[in-house]
């Protein structure tokens, strides 16, 4: 990544796209965490989470690619074991569990183990894990992969009501319709840097699908 | 705490995993029946043993023994150290191995818990799942304590012995599991290392040279020691330094993953 500088307010949904290999997975990454970058700062609520990294255990939740997943461990298992390491504990992981599991619909699925989930239930317990301590900030990498069409709309919903609820989201696709379904803005990145970065305008699809493949033909031609 | 945290998810993988359950098994299993051979002998020789004035007792021909082949010196069914080498690189061998291949390393990492926090609680959970085994295996020999005169602090030191020889495998099982990619790839990794660690000065000594260094880094050398019941904070100090450096290098290895993905 080079000279990529994002901001992101409360409520604001981002949708971040590119081609792949274009650096939206290590974007995601580094702003959740898990990676460390050579150079820059990651300012969460005014603070610089590399150096406090206990803010990103509070105000960040992530749902990497394929949700990554311990398969021996029941659904209910993965959600103490988030919980734990976010510093939840008692009463208050056994309510966050239970409000996640209902508003995820995964209330009846609560003591299967993960190996044996299908994908939109991987998925749909991934997302569970990223929401379970109501993060500030929540990094989607590819959401609505394996979901079927009735679990995509249901996605969108979530979505939209967690920005209404004050939450901010970074959500980051391959599928052009999926930003302009949810997001209030777009962010293009191609070849690790940030070629396009605006609200997302009121005739959605044909505009930024023009400005998308401008960025991605350009560079070919 | 949250390096507790990774400790408690650690120890609950590890006791759903059929994998622990069936090695701990399959170890107790032989365990009792180098008991039962111990035993045996013992009791055959009791006689003898007896007429012989500070002759060894019950504590050093079959409990002290039961834990290593150290000093047996003659063939029987592993002990405890000779078992660790194998059981150890397979109980660890997924700590860390596994969550890069699933991915669920870098979950933890977006967690904000350190390097050494995770590498910290793995290896706490492990050490759990390895203190309770011996504690099972020690019980073998304690049941007939009734029966017999033990010495204690014969028990105690080589189950000290023991158990820093556990923990320094366990250790180089943890650091294995952090380069390897592929849980296998983990247990093969470590498992030479400990064998190398335990007898790496058994070639000088069959030459007959009795080099200081090679024997200090054995780990036999050590072990030897405790299980004579010589607690020396020599050979104690040596064990944390192996346990200090094999989980620096895994923690090293995890700093590494976090700054090149």
């Amino acid at each position: 990544m080079r000279d990529l500088s994002l901001s992101l307010e409360t409520g604001q949904i981002l949708g971040l796209l590119g081609v792949n290999g274009a650096g939206k997975s290590t974007t995601l990454s580094l702003i959740a965490g898990a990676l460390t970058p050579d150079s820059g700062t990651i300012r969460l609520q005014g603070q610089d989470f590399l150096e406090h990294p206990e803010l990103a255990r509070q105000a960040i939740g992530w749902l990497p690619e394929a949700a990554p997943l311990w398969p021996e461990l029941t659904i209910r298992e993965h959600l103490d074991a988030h919980g734990r390491l976010r510093g939840l504990a008692g009463t208050r992981l056994k309510a966050a569990g239970d409000a996640v599991l209902d508003r995820l619909e995964l209330q009846d699925l609560a003591q299967r183990l993960a190996g044996v989930l299908s994908q939109g239930q991987r998925q749909r317990l991934g997302l569970a894990c990223a929401l379970l301590h109501r993060p500030a900030l929540l990094v989607l990498d590819e959401p609505a992969n394996a979901l079927d069409p009735v679990q995509v709309a249901t996605l969108r919903k979530l979505l939209r009501e967690l920005a209404a609820e004050g939450t901010a989201v970074i959500l980051s696709t391959h599928q052009l319709v999926e930003v302009t379904a949810v997001c209030t803005r777009v962010a293009i990145l191609h070849e690790g840097v940030l070629r396009h970065d605006a609200p997302l305008s009121p005739d959605g699809h044909a505009v930024l699908e023009k400005t998308f493949f401008d960025i991605a033909m350009a560079q070919a031609a | 705490m949250t390096l507790f945290a990774v400790t408690r998810l650690e120890l609950r993988r590890l006791f759903v995993r059929p994998l622990g359950w069936t090695i701990g098994a399959l170890a107790l299993a032989e365990l009792g029946w180098r008991f039962a051979l111990l035993l045996q002998l013992f009791l055959l020789n009791q006689v003898k043993l007896a007429a012989l004035p500070d002759g060894p007792g019950y504590t050093d021909l079959v409990a002290v023994r039961l834990l290593s082949s150290l000093i047996t010196g003659s063939p029987m069914p592993f002990g405890v150290t000779e078992l660790a080498l194998l059981l150890v690189p397979l109980l660890t061998m997924s700590t860390l191995a596994s969550e890069r291949s699933a991915g669920t390393l870098s979950l933890l990492f977006s967690t904000g818990i350190s390097p050494s926090s995770i590498v910290l609680g793995k290896y706490l959970a492990v050490l759990i799942w390895l203190a309770l085994w011996l504690l099972l295996t020690l019980l073998v020999p304690v049941t007939l304590a009734h029966g017999v005169t033990l010495d204690w602090g014969m028990i105690a030191a080589a189950t000290l012995g023991a158990f820093l020889a556990l923990a320094v495998l366990a250790a180089i099982g943890v650091a294995s599991s952090a380069f390897a990619s592929h849980p296998a790839i983990a247990a093969a990794g470590s498992f030479m290392v400990g064998v190398a660690l335990n007898c790496v000065n058994l070639g000088a000594q069959l030459a007959g040279i009795n080099v200081g260094f090679i024997n200090w880094l054995a780990m036999s050398t050590h072990e030897e020691n405790l299980l004579r019941g010589l607690v020396s904070s020599a050979d104690v100090v040596w064990f944390l330094l192996a346990i200090v450096v094999a989980l620096a290098i895994g923690v090293r290895r995890l700093d590494a993953d976090k700054e090149r993905g």
